[in-house]
């Protein structure tokens, strides 16, 4: 395989991951420099394969996720096939999972017997509760782990039912954090030789992201509700509604921001009166605020009304939809988004890693593998098979 | 400090110096996921102390978010504009192996902390700086707050799912959601790198943006409209997924249901002891009579049933009848939660303001390394004498 540079290079991952969680944790590694190989087969295909089309190497969603992955196929239900992933297995710095409950045990992949093969193995499992417990064996939806966390209960408009974050959110962070302990981990290794076993939970992935009041509520005894964009220090602190149902956010910490605010949106009656004096007063004060407010920011354009704040230094920024996002030339020119290679179209613009690392930067050029696209290189290079051998595996679909 | 000396399991990142002149959530953060990993943090204070020192909620004069964010680390107060503290900050780098900051361009320029000074004076050195934006953005683009990097990175704009155009956008749970995404990719690539300087002997430069990590958490979404395999669009609802999956409130606090398939609907009815209104829906609506009509007719005979159902029995008895239904559940549920509890999610400890304390703990248990809270956040100047002996 060609040298992508990074600092995660000369690292490999083996991984066997569905649809976001998994998929995104080996992403992270790969966009780091890790060589990382997905394990895959054409009866027990990841989901992501298969949404929004028929093809399967050109599915959206896949191709969103899984660039600088390498694909090889094997079937894990065939005897010989879970013989060929325990010698990739063999082979491998780190293992990650993210099939059901139990499944990984049942092939005998658990982390004890894979020791036998591979002694410092560093293996990864992500499971919606963790691998043990009363309830770990309960799959589920990231909503639900984000509701089960403590997460969704804190966010919701006031007085409302809280409806927590979008209904997408909680899968990529579980990746990320399980991304995270692996590396973690290489240090340990790095240092005494040991590997180990890492159980992430994924709802306790959302838990630790609202550790700060959860922790203020075993401090204080008072329990935190979903409180819209109420801030405590800072006043006002919030979305203000623009013209054409835009809206911008704007935050402000003291009194020079709160004149700068009032200057910015020529208001001065707002800056001398007395409601708003102080911030213990805007606070007191901030529904009728709030409302004084948007009655100014309603007649402007968001951006445009962000970008003065900014300039009077309130800081201020617009809500942005999802066309404002991939239209955005700051982000573009920034390589947010960048190029990678695509098997139909020539090129695909991706959302790019969220670091630059300098010198010696991880390589990202490629797009989302072909099912089975690193077969030769993952069975002749790495497992060294005869190229014989290979096609009898193909002929009786092991490798399928 | 080995395990061994301190009667304290090993931990991963044992042996590893890290300093920290971060002064916002998402540096701090980034240096306490590495400090319950075991790395020495060295958390640089200027006179007075870290900002969050003074943010609440107080108890006995002290900020419970600056306990919580800064455990496991050690305090020295430096006032880096003054010559000889700069040097002893330089002589604390010569020793270290990482550095982690967040501040903005200006002020890591005047302090000679800006990557292009570290990476001369200081070649062995993992030099992590994250900004809302990334370095290069524009002066204006590097003060921005939490709820600013959430509503740029389109998550505020699609949170919660189906928010009508008239609602505002919100900030997320808590006060610092993106700080704590950024701080988990800005820990991640440290390490990373951190590896390589231990192979290589080479330092690196590390640039994260909170709102690029904002983005690159809804890749498999915001990149179909990238690529136009989707449309990105002004709506409320571009990222959301359809169907009749939300919060509803019950007789005793709120539950959250998650429904897609023919399956979980028949689960479901039973569940509800087969009520005459669920018969007017084809058993498959969910996949194929899932329009907004029907969603709206569901919520509303369903949220008049389970709003007098008890939370936790209700949860129970439907994950047992294959129905995701959850209960949500608040700070106060999580502590005394049968699978919270089995897996010592919280650590309990004595603090020495607070009294006892439940930390909450990392989401990743390690079977080697048990990521841990080995010491309360410091007190001001805490370790002071042992940089001035460095």
């Amino acid at each position: 395989m060609r040298d992508r540079g990074g600092p995660l290079a000369g690292i490999r991952v083996v991984e066997l991951t569905k649809v976001w969680a998994g998929p995104y944790a080996g992403k992270m590694l790969a966009h780091l420099g890790a060589e990382v190989i997905k394990i895959e087969s054409r009866s027990n295909l990841d989901e992501m394969r298969a949404y929004g089309g028929v093809d399967i190497d050109a599915a959206p969603y896949f191709l969103s996720i899984n660039q600088e992955i390498l694909s090889v196929q094997v079937n894990m239900k065939t005897p010989e096939g879970l013989d060929l992933v325990k010698r990739m297995i063999a082979e491998t710095d780190i293992l990650i999972d993210n099939i059901r409950p139990g499944a990984m045990e049942r092939s005998g992949l658990d982390y004890e017997s894979l020791k036998a093969i591979r002694p410092n193995l560093i293996q990864c499992s992500i499971k919606m509760w963790g691998t043990d417990g009363p309830l770990g064996y309960q799959t589920g939806y990231a909503p639900c782990f984000a509701a089960l966390s403590g997460l969704t209960a804190l966010v919701g408009h006031e007085g409302e039912t809280p409806k927590g974050m979008n209904i997408r959110y909680g899968d990529s962070t579980a990746g990320a954090c399980a991304a995270l302990a692996c590396v973690a981990a290489l240090h340990h290794r790095e240092s005494t030789g040991e590997g180990q076993f890492i159980d992430l939970s994924a709802v306790e992935t959302m838990t630790s992201l609202v550790g700060d009041s959860l922790f203020a509520a075993s401090v204080t005894g008072e329990v935190p509700e979903a409180d819209g964009n109420f801030h405590p220090e800072m006043c006002p602190h919030g979305t203000y509604p623009c013209a054409g149902e835009a809206w911008t956010s704007i935050a402000v910490a003291n009194e020079g921001e709160w004149l700068a605010l009032c200057a910015g949106l020529e208001a001065p009656a707002l800056a001398s009166d007395p409601r708003f004096a102080t911030l213990a007063e805007r606070l007191a004060n901030r529904h009728a605020l709030d409302a004084e407010l948007g009655a100014l920011t309603r007649t402007h354009d968001a951006g445009e009304l962000a970008e003065t704040l900014r300039n009077a230094g309130v800081p201020a920024f617009k809500s942005m939809s999802s066309l404002d996002l991939c239209t955005d030339a700051f982000l573009w020119a920034r390589d947010a988004y960048r190029m990678v290679s695509d098997h139909r179209r020539g090129t695909r613009p991706i959302i790019g890693p969220s670091w630059r690392i300098t010198p010696d930067p991880p390589l990202v050029e490629r797009g989302a593998p072909l099912l089975g696209e690193h077969n030769d290189y993952v069975y002749r290079v790495l497992l060294g098979l005869r190229e014989d051998e290979m096609d009898d595996l193909i002929a009786r679909k092991v490798i399928d | 400090m080995t395990g061994a000396m301190t009667g304290q399991p090993p931990s991963a990142l044992a042996g590893l110096i890290v300093v920290e002149t971060a002064e916002r959530v998402s540096g701090e953060y980034t240096g306490k996921l590495l400090a319950d990993l075991g790395a020495q943090v060295i958390k640089v204070e200027r006179p007075g102390g870290a900002p969050t020192r003074a943010m609440g909620p107080f108890r006995g004069g002290e900020s419970a978010l600056f306990a919580y964010l800064n455990t496991s680390k050690q305090s020295v107060v430096l006032d880096l504009a003054s010559p000889a503290d700069r040097a002893l900050l330089d002589r604390l780098l010569e020793r270290a192996h990482a550095l982690i900051d967040d501040h903005d361009e200006a002020g890591v320029r005047r302090l000679g902390l800006d990557p292009a000074q570290i990476a001369a004076r200081h070649p062995a050195l993992v030099h992590t700086l994250v900004t809302p934006f990334g370095q290069g953005a524009p002066a204006q683009f590097q003060n921005l707050r939490p709820i600013n990097v959430i509503n740029a990175g389109g998550w505020a704009y699609h949170s919660p799912s189906e928010t009508p155009p008239g609602k505002p956008p919100l900030k997320g749970a808590g006060r610092f959601l993106p700080d704590y995404e950024a701080g988990i990719d800005a820990a991640l690539c440290t390490m990373a790198s951190l590896l390589r300087l231990r192979r290589t002997g080479q330092g690196q430069s590390i640039d994260v943006s909170e709102v690029e990590v904002q983005l690159n958490r809804i890749d498999c979404v915001l990149d179909r409209m990238l690529a136009g395999d989707a449309d990105p669009s002004e709506e409320r609802t571009a990222y959301d997924m359809g169907g009749p999956g939300t919060s509803f409130a019950c007789a005793d606090g709120h539950v959250f249901l998650f429904m897609t398939t023919q399956a979980h609907w028949k689960a479901l009815c039973t569940l509800m002891g087969d009520p005459e209104w669920a018969s007017a829906f084809r058993e498959d609506w969910l996949e194929f009579d899932c329009t907004p009509a029907n969603v709206a007719s569901f919520r509303a005979s369903f949220g008049e049933w389970i709003a007098f159902q008890p939370k936790l029995a209700i949860t129970e008895a439907a994950q047992k009848a294959g129905v995701a239904m959850v209960p949500v559940n608040t700070a106060a549920d999580l502590p005394v939660h049968e699978q919270f509890v089995h897996r010592a999610f919280f650590q309990q400890a004595q603090h020495p303001t607070f009294g006892p304390v439940a930390y909450p703990g990392a989401c990743y248990r390690m079977s080697a390394t048990p990521v841990l809270v080995r010491s309360p956040a410091p007190t001001l100047g805490a370790n002071q004498t042992e940089v001035h002996h460095a």
